[in-house]
Order: structure tokens, then sequence, then C-alpha cells
């Protein structure tokens, strides 16, 4: 131990009325970068799944996928890097968006958290938090970005994104690989 | 917050895990999600492949592990013993049994054991064959307190670690820090500077949405209540926790100041 035991600083405000709060971490741009440095360019290859793939691809993961996914080819001179993936969880107390890096075998290389969005002491369904935040349009009791509250305790479970990236893994499987 | 800064968040730990740094330096960042990726797979209870999970099932042998897992097991039972068992590692047993953690392995596991049944050697650790050892918030803390270090070896002046609300601070900024209160109300405990702060909560209805669970072969755990303590280091203050939501309330603060931590009440709204 070092010197004597530290103590909190006093600091302005006593205390946050706010009921969630929103950070945006990367651009989609900037996460395709920092995952693919060498990349010269990135391809959009949007999914539209059909109603067997996702089948598929929920008995691999055991979670539901959507009719949609924003991919994208990474890609440098003409030959695949890599896939850059773009998926959101959506949990009772919280809302993620992220990019998940896959080598074209589909192994994971890289993940980074887009957009972290957290409710605090009550529940959300995915429709409403569309609503919050279609638009960015900041409500009251939203704070959004800068001086986002590090709260102590209150510890998340990341099972949702864990989830995501195990589904996003099938996918992978029963799509992706085969147009590498 | 003038100072440009650059913030990084990735699930680690069970919980995300923010990495902020003042400037902007992938590579500091890198190095510290590396190493905090490291010391959670090798002290990870619910990965049966962990270095954690070989200990656990090696049935009283001797086995080699690496230097972050001994440190961990060197400190974990260096505060057991110093807080007279209010710290311990050793209830995975007792853990297993309510469901809060896996069983890897059919063999007998008794619900915990002590200090001394803790034995290391150089790189050689020995633990007794039916105890299961928990090393789960002293590790994150652990964790945090190495990825510190990554960015401060980087040449990072000034930056923060928060590990799913186990935080520390470096440099010279002052983190502010907030608390979910029992009533829900976010409360602002102040700022820290070149500290650490850690936080245990124990809710009388068991809480889904932040599992985490104190038990003790001891003692009564308290019903409700939040613990939140300060120290140098985030192992220490995330040990510590364990020790105010275990010690009487008589000596809870005096307790948590002679291991070397602060202990910050819970508050209620008037």
């Amino acid at each position: 131990m070092r010197g004597p035991i530290p103590a909190l600083i006093a600091l302005v405000p006593a205390s946050l009325a706010i009921n969630a709060f929103a950070a945006e971490y990367l651009t989609i741009p900037q996460a395709q970068k920092a995952m693919f440095p060498t990349a010269e360019r990135f391809i959009d290859a949007q999914l539209s799944l059909t109603d067997e793939q996702r089948k598929k691809i929920k008995e691999l993961s055991g979670t539901r996928q959507r009719e949609t996914q924003q991919v994208w080819r990474a890609e440098k001179g003409g030959e695949l890097l890599g896939w850059f993936i773009v998926d959101d969880v959506v949990g009772k107390h919280e809302f993620i968006t992220y990019a998940l890096a896959l080598t074209p075998d589909g192994a994971v290389n890289a993940l980074d958290i887009l957009v972290y969005r957290e409710t605090y002491g009550y529940q959300i369904r995915e429709s409403q938090w569309r609503d919050h935040f279609r638009g960015r349009t900041v409500a009251d009791s939203f704070k959004l970005d800068d001086g986002i509250p590090n709260i102590t305790g209150a510890t998340l479970s990341c099972r949702n994104v864990s989830n995501g990236v195990k589904r996003l893994l099938a996918l992978h499987q029963v799509v992706l690989r085969a147009h590498a | 917050m003038n100072a440009q800064v650059m913030r990084r968040l990735r699930p680690l730990f069970g919980t995300y895990v923010e990495v902020g740094v003042t400037g902007a330096d992938n590579d500091a960042i890198e190095s510290a999600f590396d190493v905090m990726t490291i010391v959670h797979r090798e002290m990870s209870f619910h990965d049966a492949t962990s270095e954690l999970s070989r200990i656990n099932r090696a049935q009283g042998e001797w086995i080699r592990v690496s230097l972050h897992t001994r440190r961990v097991l060197r400190l974990a039972r260096a505060m057991m013993r110093a807080s007279e068992g209010l710290f311990d590692c050793t209830v995975g047993g007792e853990l297993i049994e309510r469901g809060c953690l896996p069983q890897h392995d059919s063999s007998p596991h008794a619900r915990s054991g002590a200090a001394n049944d803790i034995e290391i050697n150089g790189s050689l650790v020995r633990v007794r064959g039916d105890i299961r050892i928990t090393l789960d918030g002293i590790a994150k803390g652990y964790g945090i307190d190495m990825g510190i270090r990554a960015l401060r070896r980087c040449g990072v002046s000034a930056g923060w670690i928060n590990a799913g609300g186990d935080l520390r601070a470096f440099g010279e900024i002052a983190l502010p820090v907030y608390r979910r209160e029992s009533d829900g109300a976010l409360s602002g405990l102040g700022g820290i500077k070149d500290a650490a702060v850690a936080t245990s909560a124990t809710h009388a209805s068991g809480a889904e949405r932040y599992p985490g669970v104190i038990v003790s072969s001891q003692r009564d755990v308290p019903k409700q209540g939040i613990w939140t303590v300060v120290a140098h280091t985030a192992w220490r203050a995330d040990a510590l926790t364990k020790v105010a939501a275990l010690a009487g309330s008589a000596d809870r603060s005096s307790i948590v100041q002679r291991l070397g931590g602060r202990l910050v009440e819970e508050r209620v709204a008037a």
C-alpha cells in the first residue's frame, strides 16, 4: 500500500435525475478502419435472410435471427480480408449496437461496442428503445454522451452480446462462408 | 473534461469494460484489453479450461500455473487471513450448491475451506482436493490493476478503467463516481483520483438484473445493503466490499480501514 488510503473528492452535482443514458464509442466508419486497417474498401453486403436460413441459425445458436443483417466485405486488391458485421442486441435494460470483425473462415478478430444505451429502474421494450433514439433526439430524462455517469456497483451482465456473437458465428457458417 | 479523451467498451469479465485515456492512443487501449483478456481467461470459474478450473479439479495435486494466477491466489489467501475469513475465496462449493456457479466435475466438493488449504511454491500451486476456489471479484479487480499498468507503460498520462462498476483512475483526472442507492436514486459519491472504488450489494429479493452473490461460511449475510470501498488498487477495493458486507455493523468501518480501504456508507434520501 502506498501512502494514506485515498478518499473521495467532493464534486458537484450530488445526484443525477436521469432514467437512462446513451454513449457512442465509435461510428461505423471508425470501427471499420480500426478493425481492418489495411482494407481499401468496404462493400455493402447487407443480408436479407430466408426463413430456412434463419431457422438454421436459430438451431445452431439458440437465438432468433432477424430478417436483415448489416454486413460489409472488407477488401484489399479484390481479396476478401474479412467480414464486418453490425448488430443490435436488445435487453430489458439495455440496447447495444456493436461491431464484429470475422476472418474469412469465421473466426472472431475483433469486437467493439459502438453505442451503449441503458435504462435505470425500469424495463423497456424494443419498440420503445427505437422510438426514444430515433433521430437521436434527447428526451429530458436522457443524458447523451459527454458527462456519462461512471457508476460503481450494479454490474450488468454481457450475456446478450455474447449470445449475439454466437448467433453471428452461426450466420457466418450458414450464409457467409460460401461467399468467401 | 476539456482534454481529448478516447474510450472503448467491450464485453469482458461477464460484464462491460470501458477503458478511457486522455489523448488518443489505440495501442495503449488494446494493450490494456489484452492483459485483461488474459486475466479473465486464466481465472474464469465458468470456463472449464481456465487455469482456475485446472486448479479446482487437480484433486490435491501440485500443478504449475502462470504468474497472474499465482499473484491473485496470493492476494486472495492473504486477504482471507487478514480479514479472518470475512473475505473467503474457498466458497466455490457453496456457490455451486446454490446454483450460482457451474459444476464442472462430479467429484465431491466441500462448501468452503481454510486459507491454509491453499499452498503456493514458486510457480506450483496446490489446493485441498475437495475445495473449489472462486476468484471472481478479486480477479476482475486485479485485471483492472494490470490494465492500468499497461496504460501507464504505454505512456498514457491519465485514464481510467470501469469493469462493470469496479473503477480505477490514474493521473491528473478526478473521475466523478455515482452509485445507485437502494431507492433507485443515483447519488454522486464524489470523485476518485489515483484511486479505485468498488461496490457490492446484497438484495433481499435476489437481483435478476445484477447477479452477484455474497456468501459466508461463518456468518449470516446481511439481507440488504450497499457496500462501497475506496482503496489504492481495484483488487483490494473489490475484496473489501465483501469484507464490508459481512462485518458486523459495529466495527465495519474500522475493519475495512485496517485492511487498507475506506468504506462509503449507504445514502438514504431524507
